[in-house]
């Protein structure tokens, strides 16, 4: 009898664990077990009524009915009917010792219902302009100053649809922000001083050495007047024994040997570098074979001139290519994309180049690649920053960007080729400012019950 | 001795019976709570699944507009971030509301047409091109496990009704949100005029006339045009509610023909974004051949200001942007190639060859254009649970509402 007594003894604490257990152990409403994701919900449609700034706007004139009115109208017509909100701004201050302190609120209903849930969306008052400071290219001390070739006195080629004066100008609102002095080079006599070694702008923070030259002229190059036949500098710009007149091929071989000597950054913009060479006064009755008076062709020898200069080699005349003429469809690095976005220049990915240079040529002349613009198309690269790097040494004495595009030149590639190179840092102002931001908490419930 | 044998074999039974019993009790609230416990776990994958498909524009990034079969399936618009789809990965969805058309005269035969634009617009796009849901199943890691529809509906309906058709033209146009009426919003319209020339060598054109006007506390506005008073003028009206970043978009249009040839612009290759300009007669060989009618072709884009601008147009095999198409075999159809990848609304204004009687049709480039609602997946009717969810979302700057139903293959049910 004691065994069946025990037994009931069990059944009733049984009975007691599953009514004690049912009483606990709610299961949860249909509502609960599928929940419509209000958060997700919440910072979507604080986006969207973003989208033209209308909400940055109506969170800082709360005192004005209307707009807080349509802003009502606009969350309640593109919310479903059975969702409530609560929409609350706040203004961001460090005042008082409380940072937050609502200025408005919006809602259409009293409560939210058994669940809800919010999100927060941080506004910036239309007023506020938010700086950007750029690191300044050779504020250690090394270099820092950018020449853009801006000489009256010459022409240019390739660049059909501008004049170089128009790409100067260009190139100087790109790029000035990022150095410590960028100087335009007016003329050939002010290239000529530089040649020299010579400041040519009076500032204490022009520096020769180290410098960054952009040729703004395309395929031609500005020479000074002393490098012209029979004149002062004849020696070091005219050679007399060039084939089929392309005499002034020792020019580009003396500018070469100055990119080395001053560790110059030499940039090349579009097209062949230094196919012709151009002063409107010595070749004044000169044209380039297409009715551009003014400049004389150096041919296909003038960039092997330059390279031999840069690489320290005795003058040899090589009438020999350094590009082919092959159209190619290239695109920007992936590492260019990226710095693309960083300092917000955005040229087309695909570019098309007709002068994309051999880099086994290149090679030739102590020529590392520092930087690829461009993806390379088998030996060809259409785009790239050249370091020379003479044998048995590791300093760099002279760099080469070359872009071999077709015309007519993108500046924005350029600058963007120098930055990539470069790397200067950008500096954002402070984001969270007194009275300059505003958050935005949109809270939203399901109406019913479960 | 016999009692206490008794008393373990009676005290026995009834333990064993009431284990038995109470075991069945247990189980039930346990199955449920199984049940309950892989609901939730299926509403964690549905908002994991919508923001998958919302925040990333696939694999290759571009195939909404190169023609491609994507690798991955996202519909973010590849050129901005957050919750902004692409118009045109989106046209590519095969939407499980739209009928097949079927055109002898191009290599694709078939064709999908999204019916849920009324008369005189029309969405046809090539079935080869379109991406089915079993693609997007495989592409979404979800093949056999779970079930999907995937639904795109404007947050604005903007609905455009005539209240007097001449003398002079009043439309009424009335803008609803999802919960509220569009109250206090302007509304940008162009009414598009189209002019029927008696002229054999004329085309018909037509031209635009731009205005705005508020809606009332109901979200109602009332326009008149004074310079229409014939009720057989063919015009097309096309409004945009706009406040607060949200844009609605809605069209009405009239056609004077007193039958039913049209021309029809039909999507012959996405990737070259070419247009062939069929007659209604050859689509499924609804009509006789011979038939002609002359046509004009523009495309228009949508402004800041929500006015329309015209882009110039390209034609494929020399027939223009003005010209006559003719039904039946061994008439060639007349193709054009969009401008750009841009959005925007091809509009075709055609004539009936010796009469005035004619019309226009609009052709939305981008599902945007003419906010076209999209529903793409399998059907969740009689599935065992459904669960929802949704998103904000922008389309080309018009306001749509996301929405993913998802329900488990395997087809778990609530117990009890």
């Amino acid at each position: 009898m004691i065994r069946t007594i025990e037994v009931l003894f069990v059944i009733i604490i049984i009975s007691g664990a599953f009514i004690g257990a049912s009483y606990l152990a709610v299961l949860p409403t249909p509502r609960q077990v599928s929940p419509v994701n209000l958060n997700r919900l919440s910072l979507t449609t604080l986006q969207m009524l973003d989208s033209d700034y209308d909400l940055s706007r109506a969170a800082f004139e709360t005192d004005n009915s209307t707009v807080l009115g349509q802003l009502q109208v606009a969350l309640s017509a593109s919310l479903p009917p059975n969702v409530m909100y609560n929409l609350t701004v706040y203004d961001v201050n460090n005042q008082d010792g409380q940072l937050y302190s609502a200025v408005a609120n919006i809602s259409n209903a009293q409560n939210l219902g058994m669940t809800s849930d919010i999100s927060t969306y941080t506004v910036a008052s239309s007023n506020v302009t938010f700086n950007i400071i750029p690191q300044k290219i050779g504020d250690n001390g090394v270099g820092g100053t950018l020449y853009i070739l801006n000489c009256s006195d010459a022409n240019g080629w390739w660049i059909t649809g501008y004049t170089a004066q128009s790409l100067a100008q260009d190139l100087y609102n790109l790029l000035s922000p990022y150095f410590v002095q960028t100087i335009m080079v007016q003329n050939t006599t002010q290239l000529r001083e530089l040649l020299d070694n010579q400041t040519i702008s009076g500032s204490t923070n022009e520096r020769v050495q180290n410098a960054v030259v952009i040729n703004t002229f395309g395929e031609c190059v500005p020479m000074p007047q002393e490098y012209y036949q029979g004149q002062s500098r004849a020696s070091q710009g005219y050679d007399s024994n060039a084939l089929n007149g392309y005499n002034y091929v020792k020019y580009e071989y003396t500018l070469g040997s100055f990119v080395r000597q001053y560790n110059w950054t030499w940039a090349s913009i579009v097209g062949y570098p230094f196919y012709y060479v151009s002063n409107t006064g010595v070749f004044s009755n000169d044209q380039n074979g297409w009715g551009i008076y003014g400049m004389k062709m150096t041919s296909t020898g003038g960039s092997k001139a330059f390279l031999e200069g840069l690489n320290n080699q005795n003058y040899v005349y090589d009438s020999g290519a350094v590009t082919d003429s092959a159209s190619r469809q290239v695109t920007f690095t992936s590492n260019v994309i990226g710095l693309s976005n960083y300092y917000g220049i955005y040229p087309a990915i695909y570019q098309t180049s007709t002068r994309a240079l051999s880099t086994s040529t290149l090679s030739g002349y102590n020529l590392r690649v520092a930087l690829g613009v461009f993806n390379p198309s088998g030996d060809y690269l259409a785009g790239a920053v050249y370091n020379h790097v003479a044998a048995g040494s590791n300093d760099t004495t002279g760099s080469f960007l070359a872009l071999g595009l077709t015309r007519t030149p993108d500046v924005r590639v350029t600058a963007l080729s120098l930055l990539s190179y470069y790397l200067p840092r950008l500096y954002p102002s402070e984001y969270i400012a007194a009275g300059t931001s505003r958050e935005v908490v949109l809270q939203l419930g399901l109406a019913g019950g479960s | 001795m016999g009692s206490a044998t008794i008393d373990h074999m009676v005290s026995l039974i009834v333990f064993i019976a009431a284990i038995m019993i109470f075991i069945g009790v247990f189980s039930q609230p346990i199955q449920t709570a199984i049940v309950y416990e892989s609901h939730r776990a299926l509403s964690t994958k549905n908002s994991d699944l919508l923001d998958t498909i919302l925040l990333n524009p696939g694999i290759n990034a571009t195939w909404g507009i190169d023609g491609t079969v994507p690798t991955g399936f996202g519909l973010q618009d590849p050129e901005f971030i957050q919750y902004q789809l692409s118009p045109f990965s989106t046209m590519r969805l095969c939407c499980s509301t739209g009928n097949l058309v079927e055109y002898d005269k191009t290599s694709h035969s078939v064709y999908y047409e999204n019916d849920t634009l009324v008369f005189g617009s029309a969405l046809v796009t090539p079935l080869a091109e379109a991406l089915n849901y079993s693609t997007a199943l495989s592409l979404l890691g979800i093949n056999n496990t779970y079930g999907f529809q995937f639904s795109l509906t404007p947050d604005i309906t903007v609905s455009v009704m005539e209240n007097q058709a001449a003398s002079p033209l009043t439309l009424s146009i009335t803008a609803t949100g999802i919960g509220f009426p569009f109250a206090n919003a302007p509304i940008n319209y162009c009414l598009l005029q189209v002019t029927m020339p008696q002229n054999e060598t004329n085309y018909p054109s037509y031209c635009i006339q731009s205005g705005v006007v508020q809606t009332d506390q109901q979200g109602k506005a009332v326009l008149t045009f004074p310079s229409i008073t014939d009720p057989n003028q063919v015009y097309a009206f096309i409004a945009y509610a706009h406040s607060d970043g949200v844009v609605g978009v809605g069209f009405r249009t009239r056609v004077s023909s007193i039958n039913e040839q049209s021309v029809v612009p039909l999507v012959e290759d996405i990737a070259s974004q070419k247009i062939a300009l069929v007659h209604s007669y050859d689509l499924n060989n609804s009509g006789p051949n011979g038939f002609s009618l002359k046509y004009n072709t523009t495309f228009v884009v949508m402004k800041q200001d929500y006015t329309l601008s015209e882009l110039s147009l390209g034609s494929l095999n020399g027939a223009g942007s003005v010209g006559i198409v003719s039904s039946g075999v061994g008439n060639p159809y007349p193709t054009i190639s969009l401008p750009t990848c841009t959005t925007g609304i091809v509009i075709v204004t055609y004539q009936q060859d010796g009469s005035t009687q004619g019309g226009i049709v609009m052709m939305p480039w981008g599902i945007n254009s003419l906010a076209l609602p999209v529903t793409f997946g399998g059907n969740p009717a009689g599935q065992n649970w459904v669960t929802t969810d949704i998103r904000q979302v922008t389309v080309g700057g018009i306001a749509y509402q996301a929405k993913l139903s998802l329900w488990s293959s395997n087809g778990n049910g609530v117990a009890g």
